[in-house]
């Protein structure tokens, strides 16, 4: 069976592994270590993901409460599209998960250039900073997906801006080449590329895209500060206005909208260890990946119908993204046949795998309405939009971080949270999320615009089911963040394959000391019980 | 076309299941807003498919999901699943089959009606539609400008869009209008509505402060109705005397192309100091310009030609009321030294027929 269920750290009060050391601040300021590291990405992103929900409340309270005005509205509109999608829905599973887990998976110490990973860490906390000193500074209102030529006036520190998002793709960039590095040069001797775990695929894939893209988006963006500054260059208005859109698109389509590859990578991973099972379909689901990969980069062109973009290009496109539907029905096809005669527990992140199947699935249909070019063209620039790119990027690539986190917390921390409480705060967090979005899929049908102030008369009795939805949500995630952060006080010791998993960090203590492995882990194939 | 025939028997197989869509669009009806154009079926049908389809699609994975997961639930603590077995090509390729057929029908629904929206008619009614920060104006073809977009019912109107400044969108939620108009670059859209009301018009891109309230109306009325209207609202004599209507109607009415101003001779005479001057037809029959004789030369302009003209003036009978013709007729006595009724000298005709 596999070890360690009733092993190691015996002796000891709490958990200590990588956590404890007595080298106190400056060890966690100055740590090359990838688990610190994570806990560290864990801790911002939770900072930004709090600011830009604030945001979210805020302007949702808009109509009722009075709290801001038309013009104040559009500043917050801009910084939580901002907020959320770059410095959250992109790197939240790659830096949190991925930091802490690939070398785990992998067999390996830490990740092939530990200074770069720091240097990621840092360069995305300054440019958190810097963006959030651009809102003190002077909050832009262009609408977070700049259009040109709008988005070259109006006032606001946007240099600022720009230079804090060149800072936040840079740390994408290099957290994207390190994956790739170590997958390449840190696995376990004994461990090909198709004895990888699917969640380290994953990574691995990701980090091809934050590579392409980090280095793409702080291009375009300083391209179109300079083209703001200066009235010249690629974004200018001496150019045609869908250059613009059709860059921004091009890189922020795989960034933000298939920031579901590394969530693919994660469901897979909770599934097959909730279910007790190895991933099935191993080599179909590892090559459905590589092809999301492939079309997360032909597919901008779909969110251009309705933008301008003239009807034959928005045909191939849209043609095009039905192709997309081959790798995702055979990513379904092996999640589902995972669980089929799995021994499946019943515990907090299968709450969470039913939620994202629930909301990723949602998401996923939306788009087929979008792809189809007479109902997409009516739709494209309506609430419609705004309910799917929540039900993309939060009902699936948020919901799969936290099946994520509570999968892997016992790792992570060495702690238990409380099981009951994970499982009904998946539940309150599922419902509020659907009752906070749908209703905005109707709003849209109806005709409502995406991002103006007013919203109809006729449209209040929705508006109030959404407003509850967004409390019965915020509950919900102060339930998630009370059980996690709690257990760190006064949670149970967490044993070191709670799951009886099979992957290779579950043969690491809870938490894993410095260097993961006290002796080398023993290498299987993919999903193979050690014998 | 192939794709209007699978989209038709798609549709068609999709209805069949069971009778589910008839009852399903009865409710989801309300979703959308009124349904006031011909574009409204190329939208709301394809909607309603690919809901159905929807539906199933999440219902199955999460129905099965869940399922499994009550069906399969671990027993005892050491429960372990059952080893992984090779991967049965057949379900995966029923998957893919499955979603593909999915997917190309939800594609093929909403292509047909694309094209249509995409391909304006032939001869239909333009009007010119000017977006800026924040507000629309609306050009008629007769160059009357308005706040608010009058159309007929039953016909079709092409909408030339232009933007002075940045992006923004025109949006006609119940006519299911949405198109992007790009500066200095302009762009099309049409629509033939179907129901006379009153429908909202606003802008689908933002485009700053103003961006929520940057809105007008679209009113939609019968023919006879529309037409009474843009008479109404573009008549030419409100706030303007009557020479000052003659000189509009020398350019709307196409005088222009044959009748200098200047004295100089065009295809037809000059109306420089034509009214009460006296000419002499090419019958040899002296008359006196008068207004008499500018009606009939307008009305039936090839009756009575002055010598040297050819009878080569259309007849406005019917294109021009007696106001106008008495606008234009104010118009040339400020036009002519002769003024009043008094018939001229030879000598003044003569210098005129040499100008000529």
């Amino acid at each position: 069976m596999s070890n360690g269920t009733a092993t190691s750290n015996a002796g000891v009060e709490g958990p200590q592994g990588y956590l404890g050391g007595n080298d106190g601040f400056r060890g966690w300021f100055d740590t090359r270590d990838h688990k610190r590291i994570g806990m560290l990405f864990l801790c911002w992103t939770l900072g930004v993901f709090l600011l830009g929900a604030l945001f979210a409340v805020i302007m949702k309270l808009r109509a009722s409460s009075g709290l801001v005005d038309t013009p104040t509205y559009h500043k917050m509109l801009t910084q939580h599209g901002l907020l959320m999608v770059f410095f959250f829905v992109v790197p939240a599973i790659p830096s949190i998960l991925g930091y802490f887990l690939l070398p785990l998976q992998l067999g390996a110490a830490n990740l092939a250039v530990p200074r770069l990973s720091l240097c990621s860490l840092r360069i995305y906390a300054v440019g958190t900073l810097l963006f959030v000193m651009s809102i003190a500074v002077g909050a832009v209102s262009t609408g977070w997906t700049f259009m040109t030529p709008f988005a070259l006036g109006g006032d606001g520190a946007f240099a600022l801006l720009a230079v804090g998002l060149f800072f936040v793709a840079l740390s994408w960039f290099m957290t994207g080449l390190n994956f790739i590095i170590t997958v390449h040069y840190r696995r376990a001797e004994a461990m090909g590329f198709f004895d990888m775990p699917v969640l380290s695929w994953a990574l691995y894939l990701t980090g091809y895209m934050l590579l392409a893209v980090g280095i793409l988006f702080g291009i375009i963006v300083l391209y179109l500060a300079s083209a703001r500054t200066f009235g010249k260059g690629l974004f200018s208005t001496e150019t045609d206005p869908l250059v613009w859109q059709n860059y921004f698109w091009f890189v922020t389509t795989p960034a933000a909208f298939f920031a579901l590859l590394p969530a693919v990578g994660v469901i897979s991973e909770v599934i097959a260890g909730i279910s007790r099972k190895a991933v099935a379909g191993y080599r179909t689901l590892v090559g459905s990946m590589i092809a999301l990969l492939a079309m997360s980069f032909v597919t901008w062109g779909v969110r251009l119908i309705g933008s301008g973009q003239d009807p034959a290009t928005s045909f191939v496109f849209g043609a095009l993204s039905i192709l997309t539907v081959i790798p995702v029905a055979l990513i379904v096809y092996s999640w589902l046949a995972t669980l089929h005669r799995g021994s499946i527990a019943c515990a907090a992140p299968t709450t969470f795998v039913v939620s994202f199947l629930l909301q990723a699935g949602i998401g996923a249909v939306m788009s087929l309405f979008l792809s189809s070019l007479a109902v997409g063209q009516y739709l494209a620039n309506t609430l419609f939009v705004t309910a799917h790119s929540h039900y993309v990027m939060m009902g699936g690539v948020m919901t799969a971080l936290l099946a994520g986190l509570h999968y892997w917390w016992p790792k992570l921390t060495g702690r238990r949270y409380h099981e009951g409480l994970g499982r009904f705060s998946a539940m309150l967090y599922t419902v509020g999320l659907n009752l906070a979005f749908f209703p905005q899929i109707i709003q849209g049908v109806r005709g409502v615009p995406r991002g103006v102030y007013e919203l109809p008369a006729e449209l209040a009795g929705l508006e109030i089911v959404s407003m509850t939805g967004v409390w019965i949500l915020v509950t919900g995630i102060v339930v998630i963040a009370s059980n996690l952060l709690g257990s760190l006080w006064d949670g149970a010791r967490a044993v070191n394959n709670p799951w009886g998993a099979t992957t290779l960090e579950w043969q690491a203590a809870s938490p894993p000391p410095a260097e993961n492995f006290a002796t080398a882990p023993t290498v299987t194939g993919p999903y193979e019980t050690v014998q | 076309m192939d794709f209007g025939s699978l989209t038709g028997s798609l549709s068609g197989a999709v209805s069949r299941v069971g009778g589910i869509t008839p009852p399903a669009s009865a409710k989801l009806s309300s979703w959308f807003p009124q349904a006031a154009s011909t574009h409204a079926e190329n939208v709301d049908a394809p909607f309603f498919g690919i809901y159905v389809v929807a539906i199933f699609v999440v219902v199955l994975v999460v129905g099965l999901a869940v399922t499994y997961i009550q069906l399969f639930k671990r027993r005892d603590e050491d429960g372990r699943g059952a080893p992984a077995g090779s991967s049965s090509l057949l379900w995966q390729g029923l998957f893919v089959l499955g979603a593909l057929v999915l997917g190309l029908f939800a594609f093929s629904a909403g292509f047909q009606g694309f094209l249509e929206q995409s391909v304006t008619p032939h001869g239909a009614y333009a009007v010119d539609v000017t977006a800026r920060q924040w507000d629309w104006d609306f050009t008629y073809p007769n160059g009357y400008v308005a706040d608010t977009l009058h159309v007929a019912t039953g016909q079709p109107v092409k909408l030339n869009l232009q933007s002075e400044d940045v992006i923004h969108g025109l949006f006609i939620p119940e006519l299911r209008v949405s198109q992007a108009i790009l500066p200095d670059r302009g762009s099309e859209a049409w629509f033939e509505a179907t129901v006379a009301d009153t429908f909202d018009l606003r802008s689908n891109i933002y485009s700053g402060e103003g961006y929520t309230n940057m809105r007008s109306v679209v009113i939609a009325q019968s023919q006879a109705e529309f037409d009474a209207w843009l008479l109404a609202a573009s008549d030419i004599f409100a706030g303007r005397t009557m020479a000052e209507v003659g000189e509009l109607l020398y350019t709307a009415k196409g005088c222009k192309a044959c009748h200098s101003l200047d004295g100089s001779r065009l295809v037809g005479p000059s109306f420089k100091d034509v009214y009460g001057n006296t000419f002499d037809t090419r019958e040899g029959v002296q008359i006196v310009v008068d207004d008499a004789y500018i009606r009939e030369s307008i009305l039936t302009p090839n009756v009575s030609v002055i010598a040297g003209y050819e009878p080569v003036m259309t007849p406005y009978e019917g294109n021009i009321s007696d106001k106008e013709i008495e606008a234009i007729t104010a118009w040339l006595k400020t036009l002519s030294s002769f003024g009043g009724e008094e018939s001229a000298t030879a000598g003044d005709a003569a210098a005129v027929q040499e100008g000529n």
